[in-house]
């Protein structure tokens, strides 16, 4: 291994073992209500875990040649991928990406309605890293590193709506476990020091917390 | 060719304006324009305080006596501030601000406004751009291109160069190294423009956005520049 990589992955190890033993085991899982049983579980799954252990229950994350659909939404589909769970998935019609776009930038003021078409279109989450993606993924990433760090970094997290940062987050960390470009994993490491330790979102979906840094966690292993 | 050198503060313009007077056929000008919530009697305020307190103020001074010198109190796309610029008929801007221009800011300049960038384009666009190339293992570069409204998309390459930094031991050193060639690199892009027989290259903007880098991999890159630097010693 070159020595570029070797320390790439050094820096990723490190943050493996912070996430998984010192983040993690402070999450409390009976505060997230109907989705403890969830949390309780994806949080077993990473107290103390090695990379290996990450790598060998992320068997349902595979890259997608293809446009997918399941009965499933994008909620419990993403639990499902984070608990190693397989999926029925099928081929399905590719939905256009210009309407998605166009709306999506209308809602750029409209946290709710954004959470809303994200969730609609990434129904089957794994679909977000398809190659025909390309131009949406590099719009959530700019959303990501753009608007909403400026304003966690001028305010407080609650001056965001978490719901649509922690969509966001759990469908970057999919692409960057599967895909080699490192701007997606460095956001995610760039939210996780960012975002306070301790935070413990009071949206409707706040268990997205645990699945994004569950997802974090996979995305790390992948290149250690 | 009329060149305007676009600024916060008259001692920004003080190394361009010595470099770019070299370049025959050049007639200069210092725009000083308010930084973003400096309009009005703050900015000027702001602009007495450099001139008494900050270094470079003979330099300054001799600017301010030669004429040479124009102070905008409204932004640069203001009605007010673009008619002046249409009236010094200026062909190039000098990018010295921390604004990112409007097009018709823009298009008050008969060729553009120069960036230096401080990296390779098309491949490096947007923040933390040195660093990038650096954790992907890639040249690390600069390159002076005319602006548009998009973030580093603008079309027109005047100047594309890798450079070499084994002496940096920082990420913060090899940014000040890189920025601190702007005279230079502005001197040279002039020169280049000033030549009959010049064409730009094309930026086909085909290259990834980047942005900010977290904690986690600035130390990755610090490392690498620090074995790099061990390694050259041997």
């Amino acid at each position: 291994m070159k020595m570029r990589e070797e320390l790439i992955s050094g820096a990723l190890s490190t943050r493996f073992d912070e996430l998984c033993r010192v983040r993690v085991p402070h999450i409390a899982p009976e505060r997230f209500g109907e989705a403890a049983q969830f949390v309780s579980e994806a949080l077993g799954n990473l107290l103390d875990a090695s990379p290996e252990e990450v790598k060998k229950s992320s068997v349902s994350l595979n890259a997608p040649l293809e446009w997918m659909t399941s009965d499933a939404d994008c909620f419990s589909s993403l639990r499902a991928l984070c608990l190693g769970q397989q999926q029925e998935l099928h081929k399905g019609q590719h939905p256009r990406l210009e309407p998605f776009l166009k709306s999506l930038d209308a809602s750029r003021r409209d946290p709710a309605r954004r959470f809303q078409l994200i969730a609609e279109r990434y129904a089957c989450p794994l679909n977000f890293s398809l190659p025909d993606e390309d131009e949406a993924r590099e719009y959530v990433l700019m959303r990501l590193m753009v608007q909403e760090r400026a304003r966690l970094e001028r305010g407080s997290v609650e001056a965001i709506n978490a719901d649509d940062l922690l969509l966001k987050l759990n469908l970057v960390a999919i692409h960057a476990s599967l895909a080699p470009d490192l701007r997606f994993l460095d956001s995610l490491n760039y939210y996780y020091e960012l975002l306070p330790a301790a935070w413990h979102p009071q949206s409707a979906q706040g268990w997205l917390l645990v699945s994004y840094y569950a997802l974090y966690a996979r995305a790390l292993a992948a290149r250690i | 060719m009329r060149t305007g050198i676009l600024v916060h503060s008259l001692p920004a313009a003080l190394d361009i304006y010595e470099e770019a007077k070299r370049v025959p056929g050049v007639e200069l000008f210092v725009l000083v324009c308010p930084a973003p919530g400096d309009v009005g009697f703050r900015g000027l305020a702001k602009q007495i305080a450099r001139l008494i307190f900050k270094s470079g103020r003979a330099g300054s001074l001799k600017l301010l006596a030669g004429r040479k010198v124009i102070l905008f109190q409204k932004p640069l796309d203001h009605p007010d501030t673009l008619a002046r610029l249409e009236k010094l008929k200026l062909d190039v801007g000098l990018h010295k601000t921390g604004i990112i221009y409007r097009e018709s800011t823009v298009k008050a300049f008969r060729s553009g406004i120069l960036n230096p960038h401080i990296g390779l384009l098309p491949e490096y666009r947007g923040r933390g751009v040195m660093e990038w190339a650096i954790i992907e293992g890639k040249p690390v570069g600069v390159t002076v291109f005319f602006v548009d409204a998009g973030i580093d998309t603008g079309g027109r390459v005047v100047l594309r160069e890798e450079i070499q930094i084994p002496h940096c031991k920082s990420i913060q050193e090899t940014k000040q190294y890189l920025f601190n060639l702007d005279a230079l690199l502005f001197r040279r892009a002039l020169e280049l423009l000033s030549s009959e027989d010049f064409r730009c290259a094309a930026n086909d903007a085909s290259g990834r956005r980047y942005y900010v880098m977290s904690n986690l991999f600035q130390g990755a890159v610090e490392e690498i520049m620090r074995r790099r630097t061990m390694d050259d010693r041997r």
